[in-house]
């Protein structure tokens, strides 16, 4: 298992000196039934549509996608994650394929139409505004899940 | 990631995180949290390997039938990494100096034929994939390296995208440029190996000494943004080593 305490010591400086955010009240959503899910993803990886405006490097807003679009870009202020794996495949770090055949499976309800992205370098607190529009636009198209994926 | 859940799940959706660093998801405590030890980037494992990724998905899926919470479950399965490093690393002795960079020129040159040489396999990578990242910046390829060997000269010259400035610009420049070498490399030669890929661009490509020289100016530039991004590994790959780049502090982490 790769801990922070056996991570070289750039990065494990940076990781473990994180101010990392706390919640006094830990929400609880009881999840629906699997076939009944409209699953959302939200991806950190700081991704957009081609032409779309860049992430600033501690970015609090977001940028949308729709479930077709694959002609992403990546403007990510960190360079320290592989970015030869998503280069050759989306789903690996937005599984938009993977979903939809799951969806054709009956494993999950749908895919919802519209996805998102945030800045993973900057400070969740400072997403909350942002984060809670998304909310208010996956509700309107009847999304109950969201699969969160890092970069 | 782990923050952004708590307020999707106070919004009324239930949701499930996927994340690299246990520690953070024990920390923070999202409603569902699935640990990956996996290398960053790869958040559904391995690229082109759609029973692998369902595998993933389905373990983090599963975490959506318990009843209370929070639930932290650990992926049995590990994609192990090099020296607990999450990503490539330039090796800390490789570092050039501003003595080192010779005839910009020159070297310039070489890395449009070094582009030259890869276009045909740049372009059935495309057609395979029927995607590129590379193009971020929104500069063609021919002008990537002319772009970068004007900071390296010392110059912050205009930027020619209307609303970004040319420091962020350089940094997109910088990634494509690197894009455009690993996802031609990766399609031509079938390989998926992110330390292979890292050592050759960075160690073995002129590209990539026309980058180092662009961070041996950066070091000693009296821009503090220049400076910046090379003290925070913004730029070249050494958030992974064993110590930070030579001259700098690492005071920006």
């Amino acid at each position: 298992m790769t801990k922070i305490s056996e991570m070289p010591a750039v990065g494990r400086g940076f990781i473990s000196n994180l101010e990392l955010p706390t919640f006094d009240n830990l929400a609880w959503t009881t999840s629906v039934p699997a076939n009944q899910r409209r699953i959302s993803i939200v991806s950190t990886a700081a991704v957009s549509r081609r032409g779309d405006k860049p992430f600033s490097w501690l970015a609090k807003d977001h940028r949308t996608f729709h479930k077709d679009d694959r002609d992403l870009v990546m403007t990510h202020v960190a360079v320290e994650f592989d970015r030869s794996a998503w280069q050759q495949d989306l789903n690996v770090i937005i599984p938009l394929d993977r979903l939809d055949e799951m969806e054709t499976d009956g494993e999950i309800g749908s895919v919802a139409d519209m996805h998102y992205s945030f800045m993973g370098a900057a400070d969740p607190v400072t997403m909350e505004k942002s984060a809670r529009e998304v909310a208010g636009q996956m509700k309107q198209e009847g999304v109950n899940t969201v699969f969160l994926i890092p970069i | 990631m782990c923050g952004l859940a708590h307020y999707f799940e106070s919004e009324g959706l239930s949701t499930v995180v996927v994340g690299f660093v246990r520690e953070h998801i024990e920390a923070i405590k999202p409603a569902r949290g699935l640990f990956l030890d996996f290398p960053m980037g790869r958040g559904m494992g391995k690229p082109n390997d759609p029973e692998f990724q369902k595998k993933v998905i389905r373990a983090a899926f599963e975490l959506l039938e318990a009843e209370t919470g929070p639930v932290l479950e650990d992926f049995p399965e590990i994609i192990p990494v090099r020296d607990g490093r999450m990503g490539y690393a330039l090796p800390p002795e490789l570092v050039l100096s501003t003595n080192d960079i010779g005839d910009v020129d020159k070297l310039v040159a070489a890395v449009q034929g070094e582009i030259d040489a890869l276009f045909p396999d740049y372009e059935a990578a495309v057609a395979a994939r029927g995607r590129t990242t590379v193009g971020a910046s929104e500069l063609a390829i021919k002008d990537f390296a002319p772009f970068i060997s004007k900071f390296i000269r010392g110059e912050i010259p205009k930027s020619p995208r209307k609303g970004l400035p040319a420091i962020p610009l350089l940094k997109l420049v910088v990634e494509d440029l690197e894009a455009y070498y690993t996802e031609t490399r990766t399609h031509r030669d079938g390989i998926d190996d992110l330390e292979l890929m890292g050592k050759w661009f960075w160690e073995e490509t002129r590209a990539g000494q026309l980058l180092l020289s662009l961070e041996a100016v950066s070091i000693v530039s009296e821009n503090k943004v220049m400076l910046q991004i090379v003290e925070m590994s913004l730029m070249t790959p050494r958030f992974w080593s064993e110590g930070p780049l030579p001259g700098s502090s690492a005071a920006g982490w």
